[in-house]
C-alpha cells in the first residue's frame, strides 16, 4: 500500500473520529491501519434496535481506487448481508464499478445505517431473506429480532 | 505516452518555478557548485507513472552515481500548519492539491492521484473519478487557473526533517529548495566510498560516522554518528547531567539517590509531620527549621512509642481471644455442675481481683458472685520522666487477671475429681450391699429348690411302688396308697387320690406341691 493511501486513510480516520455517525464507535489500529473495527447499535427506528453489531472494514491495497470491503462479524438476518461467515454486504457505491475515489468511509458507514432501517430489497445478497421481507413482514421481523436476541445482545 | 501535453510532466515537482525558469525539469535542483551528475533529481520527461519516478528517485537507484543525491520533499507527505481551505483540498488523497490538473469537467485532481485512478481504469475507458466523464489524458488535461496554483504556493507547511530537528516553516513553494539546498537535516549518502548509509547534511563533512564504538563509559556499543549527535549524553548512566532542583553536575546515575536524600533544592516535609507540623520546604530550609521545631524532636520518640503500641496490640489480640475460650469453658463447666442456680451465686470462684481470697476455698454458698469483666485500669504511678512505660500497665493487670482466673479454673476443677472419687466409692458400696442381698436370696432359693426335688424323688419313688404293687396284685396296691398320705402330710389329697383313678393321681400331685413350694 501506497504512502499516498496511507495518509488518506489516516486523514478519513480523523475526520470520522471527530465526526462518528450516532451509534457509531471505530477502533483504529494505527499498526494494522487498513481494518477498521466498528461497533454499530442497531437503529433506534429499526428492528435492530438494542442490537449491537461488529463490523470490519478492510482497506484494499488500491484503496482510495478500489472500494474498502464491510462484513458483519456479528450475524445479521438482513437481505442486504450474507448470511454466511463473512456476513458482506455489497451494494450501492461499495460495489467496485459504482464506487469512486472521492468517496469516503463516512459516506459507507451511513449507508450501512440506513440500510439497517431500509433494507434495499432490489440489491438483495440473500433472495429468500429479501422474499420474505417482501410477502410476510411479519415473519422476517421476527427472525429478525430473533436473531438480534440470539447474536447481538 | 511521450505527446506533448498541455500540462507539465509529473516528473517536473516545481511546476510554477520550472516554467519561470525556462530551463530543464532538474536544473534548478543542482547544487551549483557541483558538477550535475551529482544531483540528479527526476526522471526522464517521459517517465510514465509518478510511482516509477518516485522508485528512481530513491537513493539505492542512484547510489553509483551521486554520492551526495538527496531525496526531494513529497508534497503529499508534508504537514501543513493550519488546516487548508476545502476548496484546495483533492479528493483522491484528502490533502492539498499538488501541481493539479483540471478535467474537462472542471473536476480538479492531483496529476498523480488522477493518474493513480486511471492506472486502475482500461486505456480507452478513463473517466473523471467524481462524475465519470469520459476523458482523454492526452488531450482534455488542462492547467488549474494561476489563482489557485498560487493559493496552493502559499499554504504554510513545516520541514519534512521536523522529527529529525529541523525548525523550518514556510510556505510550500519554498520547501523543495529548502529540502534539496539548504536543510542541515535532509539524509544524504556517507561521504565514504564503500558505506553508503544515509547521514544528516550537517554531518557529511565530518566522514563516514558508521563505524560502531563502544561508550568509554558504560560500553554499550553505539554507532557514531550517534555519539556525535549527543543522543548517547542522554542515555548513558555514566555522563554527566545536571540535577533538575540544585543544577549541581553529577552522574545520571547518582540522580536519584542525589535528589532522594541530598538534594538541598529538593522540596520535602519536616519529619514531625507525623505529629502535626505542616511545614514543607526545601531540604536546606527543612533542615534549618527541624533545629527549632518543637514536633521534630519529638518525632522519633512518637515513632517508637507508636511501634511499642503497635506491638503490645498485636500481643493482646491473640490473648483476648484465648479468655474468650477459657470464659466459655468456664461457663459450660458451671451450667454442668450447677444445673439448677446456673452460674450464679453458687459457682465457686474466687473474685480475681483478690488475690487472697483464691488461697481458702468458702463454702460453695458463700461464695460471691464471679466477675469476668476487665478490671479497670488501674496504673501504678508512672514516673513522668519515662513516657515510654506507658503502655505497660494495663497490660500486666490483664496478665494477672487471667492468672486468678487460671487458678480459679484449676481450684474447681480438683474439686470435681474429689467429688467425683467420693461418688464412685459410694456407688460401689451400694452396689457391694446390694449384691450381699441378691446372694442371700439365691442361697434361699437354692435351698426351697432342693427341698422340692428331694420330696419329688421320694413321690416318685413311691409312686413307682405303687404301680407295681398294683401289677402285682390289689390287696399290695392297697397297702401301698396308703403310706403315701401320711408322708405328704395331706389327708383330704390322699383321699381324694384314692377315690380317682390310680394312674392320674401322682401327676395332680406334683404341679400341686411345686405350688405350694413356690409360695413358701
Ligand atoms: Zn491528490
Ligand atoms: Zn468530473
Ligand atoms: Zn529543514
Ligand atoms: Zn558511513
Ligand atoms: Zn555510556
Ligand atoms: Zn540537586
Ligand atoms: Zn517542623
Amino acid at each position: 500500500m501506497s504512502t499516498g493511501a496511507k495518509k488518506r486513510i489516516m486523514k478519513e480516520y480523523a475526520e470520522c473520529a471527530a465526526d462518528t455517525p450516532a451509534g457509531m464507535k471505530i477502533i483504529f489500529d494505527e499498526q494494522n491501519m487498513t481494518k477498521w473495527e466498528v461497533l454499530l447499535d442497531g437503529p433506534d427506528q429499526s428492528i435492530y434496535a438494542g442490537g449491537h453489531f461488529k463490523l470490519e472494514i478492510t482497506f484494499p491495497n488500491e484503496y482510495p481506487f478500489k472500494p474498502p470491503v464491510v462484513s458483519f462479524k456479528t450475524k445479521i438476518y438482513h437481505p442486504n448481508v450474507s448470511n454466511d461467515d463473512k456476513g458482506s454486504m455489497c451494494l450501492g457505491l461499495l460495489r467496485p464499478d459504482e464506487w469512486k475515489p472521492p468517496n469516503k468511509v463516512v459516506s459507507v458507514l451511513r449507508l450501512i445505517q440506513t440500510l439497517l432501517i431500509e433494507p434495499d430489497i432490489d440489491d438483495s445478497i440473500e433472495p429468500s431473506i429479501a422474499n420474505e421481507y417482501k410477502e410476510n413482514r411479519k415473519e422476517f421481523d421476527k427472525n429478525a429480532k430473533d436473531w438480534v436476541k440470539r447474536y447481538a445482545k | 505516452m511521450s505527446t506533448p501535453s498541455p500540462i507539465p510532466p509529473p516528473n517536473d515537482r516545481r511546476s510554477s518555478r520550472a516554467s519561470s525558469n525556462a530551463g530543464p525539469p532538474s536544473s534548478n535542483l543542482n547544487v551549483p557548485s557541483e558538477p550535475s551528475d551529482l544531483l540528479v533529481v527526476g526522471g526522464p520527461p517521459s517517465s510514465p507513472s509518478p510511482l516509477a519516478l518516485r522508485a528512481s528517485n530513491s537513493p539505492s537507484s542512484k547510489r553509483r552515481k551521486s554520492r551526495a543525491a538527496k531525496v526531494p520533499p513529497d508534497v503529499h507527505m508534508l504537514e501543513y500548519v493550519s488546516a487548508c481551505d476545502s476548496n484546495l483540498v483533492c479528493l483522491i488523497c484528502h490533502s492539498p492539491f499538488d501541481r493539479p490538473v483540471k478535467l474537462p469537467c472542471e473536476h480538479y485532481f492531483c496529476r498523480e492521484c488522477v493518474d493513480h485512478a486511471w492506472d486502475a481504469q482500461q486505456e480507452d475507458l478513463r473517466s473523471c473519478p467524481t462524475c465519470r466523464t469520459k476523458v482523454d489524458p492526452q488531450k482534455d488535461l488542462s492547467p488549474v487557473p494561476r489563482i489557485i496554483e498560487t493559493m496552493l504556493d502559499e499554504l504554510v507547511v513545516k520541514c519534512p526533517n521536523t522529527k529529525t530537528g529541523c525548525d523550518w516553516v514556510d510556505q510550500r513553494v519554498n520547501v523543495h529548495d529548502h529540502v534539496m539546498l539548504y536543510c542541515e537535516y535532509t539524509l544524504v549518502e556517507c561521504p565514504s566510498t564503500d558505506c553508503r548509509l544515509p547521514i544528516s547534511q550537517k554531518d557529511f563533512h565530518k566522514g563516514c560516522l558508521h563505524s560502531t564504538v563502544s561508550c568509554e563509559h558504560c560500553h554499550a556499543s553505539l554507532m557514531k554518528k550517534d555519539l556525535e549527535v549527543g543522543s548517547v549524553m542522554s542515555i548513558c548512566p555514566n555522563r554527566s547531567t545536571n540535577c533538575p532542583h540544585c543544577f549541581i553536575e553529577l552522574l545520571r546515575l547518582d540522580l536519584k539517590p542525589h535528589v532522594k536524600d541530598v538534594c538541598p533544592m529538593v522540596s520535602i516535609p519536616c519529619s514531625g509531620a507525623i505529629v502535626g507540623c505542616k511545614v514543607t520546604a526545601e531540604r536546606i530550609e527543612v533542615e534549618e527549621h527541624e533545629k527549632t521545631c518543637p514536633m521534630a524532636t519529638m518525632a522519633p520518640f512518637f515513632r517508637e512509642q507508636q511501634a511499642r503500641v503497635e506491638r503490645s496490640e498485636a500481643r493482646l489480640d491473640p490473648l483476648s481471644r484465648k479468655i474468650g475460650i477459657l470464659e466459655d469453658g468456664l461457663t459450660n463447666i458451671t451450667s454442668m455442675l450447677y444445673p439448677a442456680n446456673g452460674n450464679d451465686s453458687s459457682f465457686p470462684v474466687t473474685n480475681p481481683l483478690d488475690p487472697n481470697s483464691s488461697e481458702a476455698f468458702p463454702p460453695a454458698s458463700l461464695m460471691p458472685t464471679p466477675d469476668f469483666r476487665l478490671p479497670p485500669a488501674s496504673f501504678p504511678p508512672v514516673p513522668q520522666s519515662s513516657d515510654t512505660t506507658q503502655a505497660q500497665p494495663p497490660f500486666d493487670s490483664q496478665v494477672h487477671h487471667l492468672l486468678t482466673l487460671h487458678e480459679s479454673l484449676r481450684d474447681e476443677v480438683s474439686r470435681v475429681s474429689n467429688a467425683l472419687t467420693e461418688l464412685e466409692g459410694r456407688t460401689s458400696m451400694t452396689i457391694m450391699n446390694e449384691n450381699q442381698r441378691v446372694k442371700e436370696d439365691m442361697l434361699h432359693t437354692n435351698a426351697a429348690i432342693n427341698g422340692m426335688r428331694m420330696q419329688l424323688h421320694w413321690l416318685m419313688s413311691a409312686t413307682l411302688q405303687q404301680r407295681s404293687a398294683s401289677a402285682a396284685g390289689s390287696s399290695t396296691a392297697r397297702a401301698g396308697s396308703s403310706t403315701g398320705p401320711s408322708a405328704s402330710g395331706s389327708g383330704t389329697q390322699g383321699a381324694s387320690s384314692r377315690a380317682s383313678a390310680t394312674f392320674r393321681a401322682p401327676i395332680r400331685r406334683l404341679s400341686d406341691s411345686t405350688r405350694q413350694d413356690v409360695k413358701l
